[in-house]
Formats: structure tokens, sequence, C-alpha cells
């Protein structure tokens, strides 16, 4: 045995020791709050990180996580936490944590330095997501609405100078389309003309007219005639199914022309839309207006809720795809005999969390299975995070993000009842000015996405409500009336509905006071309302004038040209086939009688 | 470049006479094992502290590693099918199961194809080898040692610089 060898080896895991006591934290530290920080979008800062080796512990004193939208505040922070991580999955490069415990969590404090973290170039995700689309239709669609003005209706529309303004795009795009559509037609004439079927045909025609059945007097030549027109049946049946494939594709062709024809009725639609929203002229009926009266708010905590699915997907697809088997040459194989080891890189068994909203509602509760690869844990991600403050204000939230099938599932349902509505106005539209002088408020969402389909539904009730009209209401016809429909009303059900379910998004808004204003509306300014979106409607298809009808003729006008082309390579193919078959029957029975004159021949010259 | 030359010129010394043929035969098999398994494995670092702890040629561990590492790059493939075979065994399934389910056994990686064929196979090796690289000392010493010292390879070695700062160290450490 070698002393020196032994005390060389203990002094070394001593060194190795202390190295790694001394400098582990700050670099774990600073690596866990760039992977964060990426992860997040804002700047995500750990405070006093102390990671026990030998108790597998990992304690913080602070942890802030910035609001990627408002970096000067934070989505949420936590006091104390503390962590305990098994040991074995470490040797596996797996990180499983049984137990998280978050106090003093707190949502949307403010920060004292900004949060701002620029995402490098190659960490940045560069298709948006399906939910981020989600999110931005319901935001464009909030800003629709948002410029509607229902009481101030001007019937003195200057067309002109809106129609400056609006800039149509409908002319443009039915132009570019005409451009499209002509150069494809082009096209078309030019493979029709240019067809090597038309040279192919020449070449057919030419051999059957060299063989002259007549003067075929040998069998043996006869048998030779028809070997080179089965060729020939063979190189008309090919010019048949070439141009069988060539009148598909130009039908592909215009069917595609067709759908994009199909839109120019949108685009006319799109361009009187948007001459509506200029005049800021609405369409009074219930949904229009719920949705200028609660959408705005209602939509935006929608898109608020939305933004957690969002985050939980991106964490999910940014954890995921590094569990991929790596199978390189004299690596070897490993043999798993069982499944003990088939732990995901990321596994956060528990977290207890306990802390308190901005407007001091007392929460507590639990997420659990948060990992990189749900189908290794067996478990999705469930949440539930409730509680209530001494004026019985409650919250809650429940939800379960489920990546277990082939298709994510993501569901989110969240309450938040009792809170006071005194002083606040409802709606921030100009048809309900009015500040509240009681009431209590109720939001509940329920949100149910299944890959792209997603059905969600928010709530919203004011119960128990009085309006405060002032002391001097407005005259304002269209007010007074609204005065008197909502006055009796002492509570309002605000309903917004976003689904995809049989096609493209739908977002629908209702209350049960939509009729009360329709109903009010349509009394007052609704004769207005009709008169200038009648001028608008007049100037907008006097400006795309007979665009689209020109454009439909023109099609259709080329397309029967085309078709018409097609028609006359098709029977010149046709005759073709007719002739080479006739030619073929032709050398056949000159064949048989040939042989049978040779039968003849032979037979008188042996004597029977 | 001065490690490599005092490591060739303390094994040249060891080989002459200075160590015992079981310490040369001894850092021979360790090296070998050490050169013919993946290098990054749990059992090389028993190896190492072995080496370490055990009175066996450092100089000889070196060339045996540095031999059995190329060889090792070649015969990974052989490895492979060989560990394949052991893994399968079927009378073998209920050891290698249980073995795998304790994280002690796990680390050493015995699950993988190569390092339990190449294992394996050093360790098979070790029973010829051991005896033969001490016979093989032995014939050194007698036939080969003398005979080499007056090569032209072993002249120029011992003419350069580095060699005699290499004597001059040696002597003042003793």
């Amino acid at each position: 045995m070698r002393i020196k060898g032994i005390i060389f080896l203990v002094a070394l895991t001593l060194l190795g020791f202390l190295i790694s006591w001394i400098s582990i934290d700050p670099i774990i530290e600073s690596e866990i709050e760039y992977q964060a920080s990426v992860a997040n979008g804002a700047l995500v800062e750990i405070e006093g990180l102390d990671i026990d080796l030998i108790d597998l512990k990992i304690r913080w004193d602070k942890l802030q996580v910035a609001n990627p939208e408002n970096t000067m505040t934070n989505t949420f922070e936590t006091g104390e936490m503390e962590l305990d991580f098994l040991f074995w999955p470490t040797w596996w490069e797996r990180v499983i944590i049984e137990d998280i415990i978050f106090k003093d969590f707190k949502m949307d404090t403010e920060r004292e330095t900004d949060g701002y973290f620029e995402i490098p170039q190659d960490e940045k995700n560069a298709e948006p997501s399906f939910v981020a689309q989600v999110i931005s239709d319901v935001t464009s669609e909030v800003s629709r609405n948002a410029s509607m003005e229902f009481t101030n209706i001007k019937t003195n529309i200057n067309v002109d100078s809106l129609m400056a303004k609006l800039d149509l795009q409908a002319p443009n795009k039915i132009d570019s389309l005409r451009k499209g559509l002509n150069q494809n037609y082009q096209k078309w004439d030019s493979t029709l003309a240019n067809t090597d079927i038309n040279k192919e045909i020449d070449s057919v025609e030419k051999t059957i007219n060299s063989i002259d059945v007549k003067n075929i007097k040998d069998p043996k030549k006869a048998i030779a005639a028809i070997k080179n027109i089965q060729k020939l049946v063979k190189q008309v049946d090919s010019l048949k199914t070439r141009a069988g494939n060539l009148k598909k594709d130009f039908q592909d062709d215009f069917e595609n022309s067709k759908f994009s024809v199909g839109r120019i009725d949108n685009w006319i639609q799109g361009d009187f839309q948007r001459a509506m929203n200029l005049a800021k002229l609405p369409t009074i009926d219930a949904g229009n207006i719920a949705q200028s009266l609660f959408g705005k708010n209602i939509l935006a905590d929608y898109s608020g809720y939305l933004e957690y699915i969002a985050i939980a997907r991106k964490y999910g697809s940014r954890l995921a795809g590094d569990d991929k088997e790596k199978i390189e040459r004299y690596e070897g194989k490993d043999y798993n005999f069982t499944d003990k080891y088939d732990w995901p890189k990321l596994w956060i068994q528990n977290i207890d969390l306990s802390g308190e909203t901005k407007t001091a509602i007392q929460l507590a509760g639990q997420i659990t299975n948060i990992s990189s690869s749900q189908k290794k844990t067996k478990e999705p991600i469930k949440f539930n995070i409730g509680g209530k403050d001494d004026s019985n204000r409650k919250m809650n939230l429940t939800g379960e993000f489920n990546y277990l099938g082939e298709e994510p599932r993501e569901t989110i349902n969240f309450i938040y009842d009792g809170f006071g509505l005194k002083g606040s106005k409802i709606s921030p539209s100009e048809l309900l000015p009015y500040p509240l002088k009681t009431g209590t408020g109720e939001v509940s969402a329920s949100v149910n996405i299944i890959d792209k389909r997603i059905d969600s539904e928010i709530g919203y009730k004011a119960k128990g409500i009085a309006f405060d009209f002032g002391e001097k209401p407005s005259k304002n016809r269209v007010q007074q009336l609204i005065r008197d429909a909502v006055s009796s009303t002492d509570q309002i059900n605000v309903t917004a509905l976003v689904d995809n379910l049989d096609g493209p998004l739908k977002i629908k808004v209702r209350s049960n006071i939509d009729e009360l204003f329709v109903n009010a509306l349509k009394s007052t300014v609704s004769r207005e309302v009709y008169a200038a979106r009648k001028k608008i409607e007049t100037r907008v298809n006097q400006e795309i004038g007979d665009r689209k009808e020109q454009l439909l003729a023109f099609k259709n006008e080329k397309e029967a040209e085309i078709r018409k082309e097609y028609e006359k390579l098709e029977n010149r193919v046709n005759e073709e086939i007719e002739k080479v078959e006739e030619k073929k029957k032709e050398l056949e029975k000159k064949k048989k009688e040939l042989e049978d004159s040779l039968k003849d021949k032979l037979r008188d010259k042996i004597g029977f | 470049m001065f490690l490599i030359l005092k490591y060739i010129a303390k094994l040249l010394k060891a080989l002459s006479s200075e160590a015992s043929p079981n310490q040369l035969a001894g850092g021979f098999v360790l090296g070998m094992i050490i050169g013919l398994t993946p290098v990054a494995s749990m059992h090389n670092l028993l190896i190492l502290i072995l080496v370490i702890i055990l009175k066996v040629n450092f100089g000889m561990v070196i060339l045996s590693f540095l031999i059995f590492s190329g060889v090792a790059y070649l015969a990974d493939p052989l490895f492979h099918n060989f560990g394949i075979w052991i893994l399968e065994l079927e009378s073998m399934q209920a050891t290698w199961t249980s073995m795998y389910d304790n994280e002690l056994w796990a680390i050493t990686k015995f699950y993988n194809t190569v390092v339990i064929g190449s294992f394996v196979s050093a360790v098979l090796l070790c029973i010829p080898m051991f005896p033969l690289t001490k016979i093989s000392v032995v014939q050194y010493r007698k036939h080969i040692h003398e005979k080499l010292m007056k090569t032209k390879f072993a002249k120029a070695l011992k003419g350069t610089k580095l060699y005699s700062i290499y004597q001059t160290v040696a002597r003042v450490r003793g």
C-alpha cells in the first residue's frame, strides 16, 4: 500500500468538497436565473440561493419574476422557499423535486429596478403559437368595437373625406387577382399550344399512313406491322392519359381561381366595415351592443387567462424534447431492465403555496406534477389555489394542463366573487357612463382547449346594483331612454363565448340588458344610422365599380377558351386512337388472309 | 513532453531491475482495464484509486492505458456484440434486473453493452495477461535489456538534454 497515495486521495476529496462548497451556489444561481429569464421573457431573480448537497435541499430568501408586459412590476414574487430534491436522479442528469414550499407568495408587486431582459436571438420562438393567435384575434375584436359611438350619430357624414382616409383595399386586390388569373390563363394557353401531344399525334399519323396494308404480301411483314401498330396503341393510350392529366391540372387550377374569386365579396364587405368603423357607425343589434358595453373588459380578462395557457405550452415545449434517445456509433446500447430510471428531465411533484393577492386576499393552494414530460410521469399538471378575505371576497383558480395524450388539453376555471362595485363603472362604453352606488361583482371563467379547438366562457355578474345618474343627467334622448331602461335593473349578467368548434374563431358577448339598449337605440338613432350606412355602402360600391363583374366575365371567357382548346386536343387524340384501332383490324384481317392463302398453297403442293 | 519522457525513462529503469515483476504486471493489467473500457465509467474511478493506493508501476499503467485505448477504439463493435450476448443471457435476467433496480450498481452503467462487454473482456484478459507480463518482464531483464541499452535509440535517449535534466532532478529528489 502506498501511504502517500492514500493521503493524496484524502486531500483530493477534501479539496473537491471545499471547491464545490465555495463556488457551486453562485454558478447554479446565475444559470437558473438565465434559463428562467429566457423562458419568462423578463428577468427572474433569486436572492440568497443555498444548495445543501448533504441534506439534498435548496433554499432561497427571495424570488422575483418580472412581468414581461410591464417590466417595472413582478408577475409574482415569493419570500423564503425551501425544496427537497432526490439524490439518485441527479446521476442521470435528472432533477426530481418532491416538495417546494413557497411562503409570502405575492402577485403584481412593484419592482425597484427594471426587469427587462433581452432574449438572445437563438432562444426566440419564431412562429406565434395557436394560443397567441387566439389572443391576437380576441384583442383585435376588442379594438374593433372600441370606437363605436351610439349616442352621437353623425348624419351629415362627409363621404369624400371618409373615402380619402379609408384607402379602399378591394379594388387593388381585385386588380391584382385579375393580373394573377391572366398570367395563369396565358400559361395554359401556351401549355396547350406547345404541348408535345400534338407533335406525337402527327408522328403517329405519319406512321399509320406509311403502313400500306394492300401491298403487304408476306405474313411475316404483316406480323411486323401488327407489332408496330401495337406500339402505337400503347403510345396513343399514353397520350390520352397525358391529355387527361392536363385536364385535371387546369381544372384544379380553375377551382383555386373560383376560391379566390369567392373572396371578392369578403374584401368588399371588409372595406365597407372599415368605412363604418371610421365613421364610428355601429350596427344596432344585441351582439354588437353587448360587445361594445362589456367586450373590452371581459375579453381583456379572457386574454389574461389565455396568457397562462400560452406560458404553460411554451414552458412545456421548452422543457420537452431534450429527452430524445441518443444513438451514436460505438456508444453501445442501454438495456433498460425496468422503467425505474425513466424520469423526466425535470419533475416538481408538489408545490405548496401561500401568500396574498394585490387586493389582500389570503391565498393558499397546491400545484402538482410540473414536469418536462408528462408521458414519463403519467401525471398532468394540476393546480388549485384559492382564498378569501375578511370582507368575504373569494377567489379560486383550478385547472389542469394535460399533455398525456396525442393532443394537448388545457382547462382553467376561475372564480372571483364578492368584490365591491361601489363607485366603479361596469362598462367603459359611452352607452353606460354611470358609476354604481352599490353592488358586488362576480367574475367566472372556464377555458377548455384541446390542441387547436377552443371552447370557453367568461361570465360577469354585477349583483344588487344601483346606478348613480348624477344630479344633472344628460338630456340626450338616447341617454334618457337608457337611464329609464337600466334604472329598474338590479343585476347585470354578461357572458362571453369564445370558440372555434364549428370553424373560425367566434367571439360572442351577450348580456341581460342588450335588448333594453337595442330597443332604446332602435327607437331613436336607428334611422340615422341606416341612412348613413346606405350613403357609405353606395359610395364604396361606386368606388369598386363593376370590377367584380368584369373579372367574372373575363374569367368565364378565358376558361371557356381554354376548355375549347383542350377539347380540340382531346378530339385529335380520340381520332388517332380510332385510326390506330382501324389499322390494327385491317392488318389482322390481312394477316389472316395471307396465312389462309399460304395454307391453301401448301395443301395444293402436298396434294390433299 | 517532459512528463512522457520522464515516465518512459522511469519505465525503462523499472523494467531493468528497480520494480518487482508483480508491480509491473499489476500496473499493466490495471492500465489495460482503464484503456479497454469507456474512460468515464464509475468502475474506472475505483481502478484509479487502486492505482494510487497499491504499489503498482505508474509508467506501466500509462503505457498499458495508451496501448489498450487504441485497441478499444477498434474493438468497441466487438465489445458491443459481446455485451448484447451477456445482457441477453436468459439465466442472468433476474440478476441484471435486481442490479438495475439498485442505484449503486446502476451508476456503473453495467447495463450498457459496450461497458459490460469491454469490462468483462478486460477482466477475463487479466487472467492470462498478469502472469504473461510477469514472465515477459523476467525474460526482458534476462535477454533483452542489455541489448536494448546498446541500441542507437537508447543511446540517443540517454544523450538528450531532457534526459539529463530528468536524471539531475531524480538525483536531487533522491
